[in-house]
């Protein structure tokens, strides 16, 4: 009876130790996934500034302008101080259109 | 020491981060033939514009305007006449935090909305100018704060407020007085409307008065704009509908490059003008144009419109084309 109990308690040691040999070799798996997830987080924060940019380029430029072609993002850079200083937009309405315009 | 080398680096780390703006030379051209009461003038105009941007903070920016009015000599000979220069704007802008920028220099007077944002000749739906445009003032010589600032998801509150001195210098002409403009825009309803005052301190001196308004619905392409201007010279408005077809998606493509507008304009005098450019009695102007986009930056452009006044009723004829340019100025501009 010992012996059965000693050999049960064994194979419940070594199901454990493989169970989690098993997690840690699936560790690597699992590190390479938030870059992933991350990169999934910064497409979702970079299309969402993009819809954000035209939304605020038709509030604010849409005005007076019509949509232009987009300008090198140094040109743009500078047009867009031209503009913060001409409509006198604000700060978050010049960082939003900025990035809309040169992505 | 150690804190200044880490501060240091930081900021060049910071740097390589973000796009380093060049110079750039933008503007617009105009070659519109104009008719009015049956004399055509063959109105030229080209109009550079400099941006410098110094730093994080700072902008050097200047506007000149030559304008062409060519006119037949006795009525049928060639066409000639001066050209004028003018010097719309040269200012430095410091971007002091994110509610104030400070202006010094020479800038465009901030009175109403026309002179500041729709005067440029690629800009304006009309090429014909407002009758009230003269009260508006071109430019002062001084300083102005202005800024915006958003006070709610909703409501964002633009302001200016400027000196000027006086100036008699040729192409920087300008009159000694103090003024500015409060607006209160509406981002989701896309609604602005504003005020202006300007008081005047020399010669006949005098407080100038303006209103201004503007819509554009999000689900249809259509601006509204309406300014009103009051001072010793007389009292006037001028209110412009435009729509352009371009979201009218059942419509051939030539056709949703189409823009068309209207204008209606009243001048009003008070008794004997200091301002010859303001008419001389009561005005009523009403005009119908069309826009077409060819490409970015081109636009032909055409109006019709007529005159009812005292002095003689008479037809006023737009029709020519408008082009906007930019170029960097500098190595790496096109990246």
């Amino acid at each position: 009876m010992k012996k059965r109990l000693l050999v049960a308690t064994l194979l419940i040691f070594c199901a454990v130790m493989a169970f989690s040999a098993g997690k840690d070799n699936g560790a690597p798996t699992s590190a390479s996934s938030p870059p992933t997830a991350g990169a999934a987080v910064v497409n979702q924060e970079h299309d969402s500034l993009r819809l954000e940019g035209e939304q605020r380029f038709r509030t604010n430029c849409g005005r007076c302008h019509q949509p232009p072609h987009k300008f090198p993002p140094r040109m743009m850079a500078t047009i867009i101080r031209h503009m913060r200083v001409r409509a006198m937009l604000t700060d978050e309405d010049m960082k939003a259109i900025l990035a809309y315009m040169t992505e | 020491m150690a804190v200044f080398v880490f501060m240091a680096t930081a900021s060049v780390a910071a740097q390589d981060d973000k796009v380093e703006p060049v110079p750039v030379l933008s503007g617009g051209m105009a070659f519109v033939p104009t008719v009015v009461g049956g004399q055509t003038t063959l109105t030229s105009v080209v109009a550079p514009v400099l941006l410098i941007p110094l730093g994080d903070k700072w902008l050097v920016e200047s506007r000149v305007t030559f304008e062409g009015d060519f006119e037949r000599q006795g009525g049928t000979g060639p066409f000639v006449g001066p050209v004028e220069k003018e010097v719309d704007y040269a200012e430095v802008d410091y971007v002091a935090n994110r509610y104030v920028t400070i202006t010094a220099g020479r800038f465009l007077t901030p009175f109403g909305i026309y002179n500041e944002r729709l005067y440029p000749v690629w800009v304006r739906d009309l090429q014909t100018e407002p009758l009230i445009l003269p009260m508006e003032e071109s430019s002062s010589n001084g300083l102005m704060l202005r800024g915006g600032i958003p006070l709610a998801k909703d409501l964002v509150v633009n302001y200016a407020a400027f000196y000027s001195a006086l100036s008699t210098a040729a192409y920087l002409e300008s009159d000694r007085g103090v003024g500015g403009r409060v607006g209160v825009f509406l981002p989701h309803q896309r609604v602005e409307a504003g005020f202006s005052f300007i008081h005047k301190t020399q010669d006949e001196g005098g407080n100038f008065y303006g209103a201004h308004f503007e819509w554009q619905p999000r689900r249809v392409p259509f601006d509204l704009r309406a300014e009103y201007a009051d001072s010793f010279n007389g009292r006037g408005y001028w209110i412009e509908p435009a729509l352009r077809f371009s979201s009218i998606q059942h419509l051939p493509v030539l056709t949703r490059r189409t823009q068309i507008v209207g204008r209606i304009q009243q001048f009003f005098p008070n008794g004997i003008l200091s301002d010859d450019e303001l008419p001389s009695v009561k005005t009523t102007r009403s005009e119908f144009g069309l826009n077409y986009y060819l490409a970015d930056g081109w636009r032909a452009v055409a109006s019709m419109g007529r005159d009812f006044s005292s002095a003689g009723n008479q037809n006023v004829w737009t029709v020519g084309m408008t082009y906007r340019f930019a170029f960097p100025l500098g190595r790496g501009g096109l990246r």
